[in-house]
């Protein structure tokens, strides 16, 4: 029979192939020339809508901190217990080579801020301090005589002779209070007391950052053990840092994809021999691997690097990649004597279109604006190239001359479960069932509800929360995402600006609605305002009588003046430059399109809906909100997301009319499309919310499964065979996917609990596919 | 080197004569209301002539320590767990807890109590005399606090007398505490300025 001899194309085919595969190898082996091109920052995985460069360098400066630096508290009832074991941790993590900077205690430089707050004197007094001294200079001169003979006035930097009139200690004591730390003076140590007990804080500055792919795992290993010392020395440990989250996904990325990736392995094998009894029916796993290659070589090629969290979800790639040889193996129910050639040209065109449909309902996330979905989008897409190339070119050469017997229980299970369908139909007609399940649809959509946050993305575990919000709570630190960006043509206009924006600002902090603020024009003041501070203290010796009366010698005083007079006027520049400047330095963008630009930093935020009401109406002054901005993005995306998912159902349309006219185009892409709104009511009666993860997935499977109805409609060798195709189909894929669900990532468990749910509909609704005459 | 040896002498012997530091504490933690009147110097380095002020204080051991100022100047202060205030028309008003200049004052507090304990973590004490007539001497251990202080001078019998700061600026304080008594309660006014 001629059907069951090999045609000499498809003695050429498994050679092409394998040229092919070592190509692509060998491509594979250059992209992993210097190790892994992966990557873990969650950034890369959101929208990137920064429209201009200084927007993402003023984000990138915000970020950096919490990317590099890990606060740790050290917590002892004994202060001096907690400052012995701060000394010993600091040391030990200055020793490990993981940290460019350990600092538990403050090495002032007091020195160099003595030459500051002198050289400051008409450029760092505050706003407060110079309207009085311009306003009220008598008031001003009494304030200093109070201050000479006040005992507790605690140290000044500058000793009275240098600075009689007291400007440096104005500055010194209008530095705005950096939280709940205070410093010990004894040991140097910055400590908040709590909970009863006295925390030390310790800073601790990477070498690399957080997206490094083995930093955060070592930081994070080195704690632990910090913290099991501490523990046996009676005192406690707090850490915060965007370090300890990374560390943490990538733990859990390792974990998920093992236990995705390795659960859905062993039960597809497992599937495969139970069903065909034949060792060498697991070389069906071919196409997997040749899929997973080819995904991953394409991913690297056009994005530079694989992202982990697509390793994750592209891990399910099995589960779809193993249906293509399915398709014909499962032939063996009915083709018999079963041979490989023959078995896949019956099959070839379901198969091929099989890809094609597939293909459309990936690439179609592709179009989303999510960089995340992109590369996984890319990754299947060219996984599933792959793996039909293999399975149509390599595998029925390899499994060449074995001959299949498969068992014959699925195949009973198959009758059994048509039989049952046929029982219900005879009672229900398929109108009724209809009714029923659009009632059960209409019920469940009304409870569901939609929930869309960036937080989703990231499943990091309650204990890192709960200890990142007690250090927060503890020192006062509490930095929010949101900052602004203020830009002028000149330095002068951007104080001004800053002082706009600064005066709106303190009447929130007044209100409670902020904690504070950080800003620019907090260290330095305007020329003009540094020139008026000039001019006040011309006219100063009209009212110095009192210092006189306490013996201060009339010339020390001239002598200052003149000094004062001399100082020449201070730019941001010059103010960044001594050590009191350390908390601003990193809000100075400098010179920028012809223009300065700086950030405003915010702490302890409640509503951040008042901060775009602040900038409303100043000019240059912009709020940037990512985290607002992204779940702006996610709310957006939900409906260009369903708009994809109609126009990838008419694409597929289009492409079935061929083989199966109108009618049956639009009935096979109909039974996806009812299982999805079937999988949508599920989520509302389970009361799980609908996320824009939960829309991708239902786009997704209204691809994978328009292949079932497919199967269904064509019926190559019976209906209970057809439906044994389509529920091995169904089986892998769910094995992959449906491992997903479990993961601890919100994000990604929302995703596979709706493709499992898409998976079990559409296998129950694919034998309505109705059946193909078929010409042949 | 005969210094030394001579020192070394007489730290022995006052070992041996056993007037400790404990006791000191012990002395000085003893009386719970301590009322007198007070001289504070300020010598400046550059002025001629120090700046002189003069006021009455009240310590109470359960309460904290007021410093009322009355020439040239009226200002009243008062130290307590929760911190320094100053009063003014709207009564005492908590200073901000600068950080430095609130554990100046937990120091100060220490002193007058003889909290020897909560001094000799940052301080270096050495304590010469007798319970009738002592001389303790701090020197700060730390970096940061000798950049401050190079020493800190208390005298005093029953009582703390007199405490000198000397900063390593160049500027000093003496505080001479005068007429010192530890017969009488607390007032009901002392006793409101430290409940608010």
């Amino acid at each position: 029979m001629r059907s069951n001899t090999i045609l000499p194309s498809e003695r050429q085919l498994p050679r092409l192939f394998l040229i092919l595969l070592v190509a692509v190898l060998a491509l594979a082996g250059w992209q992993w020339r210097h190790g892994a091109p992966l990557s873990a920052n969650l950034m890369e995985l959101v929208p990137g809508s920064t429209p201009n460069a200084l927007e993402q360098q003023a984000e990138q400066r915000m970020q950096e901190p919490l990317n590099r630096e890990m606060l740790v508290l050290v917590g002892h009832t004994d202060r001096q217990q907690a400052v012995a074991v701060a000394r010993q941790l600091g040391e030990r993590w200055q020793a490990s080579s993981l940290f460019e900077k350990v600092q538990w205690n403050l090495q002032a430089d007091l020195p160099a801020l003595r030459e500051q707050l002198l050289r400051g004197r008409l450029a760092m007094l505050s706003a407060k301090d110079r309207a009085q001294l311009i306003e009220h200079p008598d008031a001003f001169i009494q304030q200093r005589v109070q201050a000479l003979f006040d005992p507790f006035t605690g140290f000044s930097l500058v000793p009275s002779q240098e600075d009689w009139l007291g400007l440096t200690g104005r500055i010194q004591n209008s530095q705005p209070q950096r939280g709940a730390v205070q410093l010990d003076i004894g040991s140097g140590a910055l400590i908040a007391d709590a909970d009863g007990k006295s925390w030390v804080l310790l800073r601790a500055r990477t070498t690399g950052n957080a997206f490094d792919m083995h930093l955060p795992l070592r930081v994070a290993d080195l704690l632990q053990a910090s913290r099991a010392e501490a523990d046996a020395q009676g005192a406690q440990l707090l850490a915060a840092s965007g370090l300890l989250y990374a560390a943490n996904g990538q733990q859990q990325a390792t974990r998920e994809i093992t236990w995705v990736g390795g659960g859905a392995t062993v039960g597809i094998l497992l599937l495969l021999l139970l069903a065909f009894r034949r060792w060498r029916v697991l070389l069906a796993f071919v196409p997997v691997l040749v899929g997973m290659l080819f995904g991953a070589v394409a991913c690297v090629a056009l994005f530079g690097h694989m992202h982990v969290m697509t390793l994750v979800l592209g891990s399910s790639l099995i589960g779809v990649a193993v249906d293509y040889p399915l398709h014909y193996l499962s032939k063996s129910w009915s083709l018999q004597p079963w041979r490989s050639w023959p078995a896949l040209r019956l099959t070839l065109p379901g198969l091929s279109l099989s890809l094609a449909t597939s293909c459309i309902g990936y690439l179609a996330l592709a179009w989303t604006p999510f960089p995340a979905l992109t590369q996984i989008a890319v990754f299947s897409a060219a996984g599933l190239v792959g793996a039909y190339l293999s399975a149509v070119c390599l595998l029925p050469a390899l499994l060449n001359g074995v001959e299949l017997r498969p068992a014959h229980w699925p195949l009973r299970i198959a009758e059994r479960l048509w039989q049952l369908r046929a029982a219900l139909l005879k009672r229900v007609p398929s109108a009724v069932l209809l009714a029923l399940v659009l009632l059960f649809c209409a019920g469940g959509l009304w409870q569901l509800n939609t929930k869309n946050d960036i937080r989703q993305w990231i499943g990091a575990p309650p204990q890192l929360l709960q200890e990142a919000q007690a250090v927060a709570r503890i020192t006062g630190f509490q930095p929010t995402s949101q900052f602004f960006l203020v830009r002028a043509p000149d330095q002068p206009q951007l104080l001004e600006r800053l002082d706009t924006l600064g005066q709106r600002l303190d009447q929130l902090v007044n209100t409670g609605k902020l904690q504070g603020y950080l800003a620019l024009n907090q260290l330095v003041s305007r020329p003009a305002e540094q020139q008026q501070v000039r001019d006040a203290l011309n006219r100063l010796p009209q009212h110095w009588q009192p210092l006189l009366d306490l013996g201060v010698p009339a010339s020390a005083l001239q002598a200052e003046i003149a000094q004062l007079q001399a100082l020449p006027t201070e730019d941001i520049d010059a103010a960044l430059a001594g050590p009191l400047a350390e908390p601003w330095r990193t809000l100075w963008l400098g010179p920028v399109d012809g223009g300065v630009a700086a950030m405003v930093s915010l702490q302890g935020l409640n509503n951040p809906a008042l901060l775009h009401a602040q900038a409303a109406d100043l000019p240059g002054v912009q709020l940037v909100d990512r985290l607002g901005d992204l779940n702006r993005v996610f709310a957006a995306t939900q409906i260009s997301a369903a708009e994809l998912k109609l126009l990838s159902c008419g694409l597929i349309v289009l492409l079935l009319i061929m083989p199966f006219g109108v009618g049956g185009a639009l009935r096979i892409v109909a039974l996806p499309l009812l299982a999805a709104l079937c999988s949508l009511a599920s989520l509302g009666w389970l009361g799980q919310p609908l996320t824009l993860f939960s829309l991708f997935g239902l786009l997704l499977v209204t691809a994978i499964s328009v292949d079932y109805a497919i199967l269904m409609r064509e019926q190559i060798g019976g209906a209970a065979v057809s439906l044994l195709g389509t529920l091995l189909a169904a089986l892998t894929t769910w094995l992959s996917f449906g491992l997903l669900a479990v993961s601890s990532t919100p994000a990604v468990s929302n995703f596979g609990l709706s493709v499992s749910l898409g998976l079990a509909f559409s296998f129950m609704l694919a034998p309505w596919a109705g059946q193909q005459k078929h010409a042949l | 080197m005969k210094l030394i040896t001579f020192l070394g002498a007489l730290l022995l012997s006052l070992q041996a004569q056993a007037f400790d530091l404990q006791q000191l504490s012990d002395q000085l933690a003893k009386p719970s209301v301590i009322h007198g009147s007070f001289t504070q110097e300020k010598h400046l380095r550059a002025l001629p002539q120090p700046l002189v002020s003069k006021g009455t204080f009240v310590l109470a051991k359960d309460h904290g320590l007021l410093w009322l100022l009355k020439t040239p100047l009226q200002q009243d202060y008062r130290i307590s767990a929760q911190g320094i205030a100053r009063r003014d028309a709207n009564g005492w008003q908590l200073l901000p807890n600068k950080s430095a200049g609130a554990e100046q004052n937990r120091l100060f507090l220490a002193v007058l109590q003889g909290d020897s304990s909560g001094l000799q973590r940052d301080f270096e004490l050495q304590l010469q005399g007798e319970a009738t007539q002592w001389k303790l001497t701090l020197i700060p251990r730390s970096l940061l606090l000798k950049q401050v202080f190079t020493r800190i001078n208390i005298e005093g019998g029953a009582l703390v007398q007199t405490i000198e700061l000397l900063e390593t600026q160049g500027d000093s304080t003496v505080l001479r505490m005068q007429d010192s008594t530890a017969d009488q309660p607390l007032s009901d006014a002392e006793q409101h300025d430290f409940a608010q």
